[in-house]
C-alpha cells in the first residue's frame, strides 16, 4: 500500500522553486524519486535548487519563468515536456511574499493590488492551463496550488494576499471538478505560519510570536510541508480531488485566541 | 522505490477502534506495513477476526479486544488489556462510522442514541482514556476516520450525520486542547466506499456514482498512506484538521 508514495520517475514542475516552502517542496519530491523542473524569477535560486536534486541522483531543470506571463508560463511547461517527455505534477507555488505586509486599503495603489492578483492568482491559473492539455492527453495528472490560512480567514490590512489566496482555493475546486474525467486532480496545501528565509522581517513581526498562541505551541518549519507535497503530488491521493491539505499549527480549528495562551491584543480600535 | 523515511511508524504503537463497517482490516494492514503494532478494539467479534485476518502474520501477535465502548468502564478495561501487552500508546485510529439510514420521521429516539454512542460517545471515551496516556507521555497521535456527510446533509441521513459533524467537532476540540502535549489530531473524511472490487464500468450503472467527480466509489485502501501520515513523527504541522478523500465530492455543487 505505501509504495504509492513513492515518485519514482515521475515528472513535477515547481513554481517558485528557488526559496523558502517550494525550494523544501523541491528536494522532498526528489528524495521521493521525482525529476523536477524548477521555476522561479531569479536564476541563482533556482539553478542552486537544480544542482541539489542532481546530487540526490534525479534529474533537474530550472526555467526562470515569471509566471505572471502567460507566454512563460506555456513556455515553461514546453521546455520540461520537451527535456523530460511528459509533465506529470504541477506546483503552483510562486507567490508575491511582500504582499502579505499589512498595508491600510487607501494606501493600496492600482498597480500593488494588480501585480500581487497577476502573479499569485494569475500565474496559476497560466500554468494550470499550460500544463491541464498534456496532463489529459496523457489521462493522468496532479495540480497542487498553494494556498495559505489567509485564504479562509481574513488578515486585517492583508487584502491582495487573503483574495488571491482564496481565489486558489476557488481555482483548485473547479479544476478538480472540471478535470477529473480526463484523469486530472487538483488539491490545495494550506500552510499557516511558517517562516522561512525569505520571509520578510516585517512579516515575521506580525506573525503570531513564537507560535504561543497556535495549539501546537510553535511555528511550522519549511520541512513540514515536504511529506505533504509528496503524498498530493503521489498515486497515494489518487482519489483525493478539490480539496485541501492544511498544516497550520491548529490555527484553522481553533482560532489563535482560544489556546490556554492570552494573546496581547493592542488597545486601539 | 524510494519513500520518505518520513512515512514510517516503526516502534509504534496504534489502537483502531471500529464502531462498524467494513474498512478496519484495510487500516490495521496501512498501519502494520508501516511498522506499527496494531491493538484492535471492535464492536463485533467478526470484524476483530477480519482485522487480525488482513494483518501480515508478524504483525498478529499485538492482540484486540471486542468490546462495546459504552461506558467508563467498559473503557477501563479495554485501557487495562492494552496495557497489558503494551507500554505507550502513540496512536489511536478511530473508525467511527456505525450507521443506518431512515426518514427523520421515522427514527426512534433508541436508535438516534445508539448512533450517536456508538460513533460520539464511544470515540470520545477512548480518546479521553488514551488521551491521558499521551498527554502523561507528552507525545501522540490521533486520527478520526469520519465521512463527509460531516459537512453536507444527505436524505435519511439525520442521525449519521450529526454524528459525523460531531467527531469533526472532536477533532477540533481535542486537537486545540492538547496541542501543548505533542499530540495531534486530524480526521480522514470520505465519500460513498465500498470495500469490494467492483469493475468501474459496472459502478457507474449507478447513477450516484456517475454524480462523483472521479466516477468511482472510494475504496478503502485509498486513505492508507494518508492514514500512515498523519500518524506520523512528521506530522507534526498539522493538527484539528479534517482531509477528505472523496473523488471530489466537496469541491462539487
Amino acid at each position: 500500500m505505501l509504495e504509492a508514495l513513492s515518485l519514482d520517475d515521475r515528472v513535477a514542475v515547481v513554481t517558485g522553486g528557488g526559496t523558502g516552502l517550494g525550494l523544501e517542496m523541491v528536494r522532498h519530491l526528489a528524495r521521493a524519486g521525482a525529476n523536477v523542473a524548477i521555476a522561479g524569477r531569479r536564476t541563482g535560486p533556482i539553478e542552486r535548487a537544480a544542482d541539489e536534486v542532481k546530487l540526490l541522483g534525479r534529474d533537474a531543470i530550472a526555467v526562470p519563468t515569471d509566471v505572471s506571463d502567460s507566454a512563460q508560463a506555456n513556455a515553461l511547461i514546453a521546455a520540461t515536456i520537451q527535456h523530460f517527455g511528459r509533465v506529470d505534477v504541477l506546483i503552483n507555488n510562486a507567490a508575491l511574499v511582500s504582499d502579505s505586509i499589512p498595508t491600510p486599503i487607501w494606501d493600496i495603489s492600482d498597480e500593488d493590488w494588480q501585480a500581487a492578483l497577476d502573479v499569485n492568482l494569475t500565474g496559476a491559473f497560466f500554468c494550470a492551463r499550460a500544463a491541464a492539455r498534456p496532463m489529459a492527453d496523457q489521462a493522468r495528472g496532479k495540480i497542487i496550488n498553494v494556498s495559505s490560512g489567509f485564504g479562509i480567514r481574513g488578515g486585517r490590512d492583508i487584502y491582495m494576499y487573503c483574495c488571491t489566496k482564496g481565489g486558489i482555493l476557488q481555482l483548485t475546486r473547479v479544476l478538480s471538478f472540471s478535470l477529473a474525467r480526463y484523469g486530472v486532480t487538483a488539491n490545495s496545501i494550506v500552510p499557516g505560519f511558517i517562516p522561512t528565509v525569505g520571509t520578510d522581517s516585517e512579516i515575521r513581526e506580525a506573525l503570531p510570536r513564537s507560535g504561543a498562541y497556535l495549539p501546537t505551541g510553535k511555528l511550522g518549519v519549511p520541512e513540514d510541508i515536504g511529506p505533504v507535497a509528496v503524498f498530493l503530488a503521489s498515486s497515494a491521493s489518487d482519489y483525493m480531488t478539490g480539496e485541501t491539505f492544511t498544516l497550520d499549527g491548529g490555527g484553522l480549528a481553533g482560532g489563535l485566541a482560544p489556546t490556554g495562551y492570552a494573546p496581547e491584543i493592542p488597545l486601539e480600535p | 522505490m524510494p519513500l520518505l523515511p518520513q512515512y514510517s511508524l516503526a516502534g509504534k504503537t496504534a489502537i483502531l477502534h471500529s464502531a462498524g463497517g467494513d474498512d478496519a482490516p484495510f487500516l490495521a494492514r496501512a498501519l502494520a506495513e508501516a511498522g506499527a503494532a496494531v491493538f484492535a478494539v471492535c464492536r463485533r467479534q467478526d470484524t476483530l477476526d477480519a482485522v487480525l485476518g488482513a494483518l501480515p502474520a508478524q504483525s498478529r501477535g499485538y492482540g484486540g479486544i471486542v468490546a462495546a465502548l459504552d461506558s467508563e468502564a467498559a473503557t477501563a478495561g479495554v485501557i487495562s488489556q492494552f496495557q497489558f501487552l503494551h507500554e505507550r500508546a502513540d496512536i489511536l485510529v478511530n473508525d467511527g462510522r456505525s450507521m443506518f439510514a431512515r426518514a427523520a420521521t421515522r427514527i426512534g429516539l433508541e436508535d438516534w442514541d445508539e448512533v450517536q454512542s456508538r460513533n460520539v460517545r464511544a470515540t470520545f471515551l477512548i480518546s479521553q482514556a488514551v488521551g491521558a496516556l499521551m498527554i502523561a507521555q507528552e507525545y501522540g497521535r490521533i486520527v478520526n476516520i469520519i465521512s463527509g456527510l460531516a459537512e453536507r446533509g444527505m436524505i435519511n441521513g439525520s442521525a449519521f450525520s450529526v454524528s459525523q459533524a460531531g467527531l469533526l467537532a472532536l477533532t477540533r476540540s481535542l486537537a486545540v486542547e492538547w496541542g501543548q502535549h505533542n499530540i495531534r489530531v486530524n480526521a480522514i473524511g470520505v465519500g460513498w466506499t465500498t470495500a469490494d472490487d467492483i469493475p468501474v464500468e459496472e459502478q457507474r450503472q449507478e447513477q450516484l456514482v456517475r454524480y462523483i467527480p472521479l466516477r468511482q466509489k472510494g475504496q478503502p485502501r485509498d486513505i492508507g498512506p494518508l492514514l500512515v501520515y498523519l500518524c506520523s513523527e512528521a506530522c507534526d504541522y498539522t493538527t484539528g484538521q479534517p482531509v477528505y478523500v472523496d473523488g471530489g465530492l466537496n469541491a462539487h455543487p
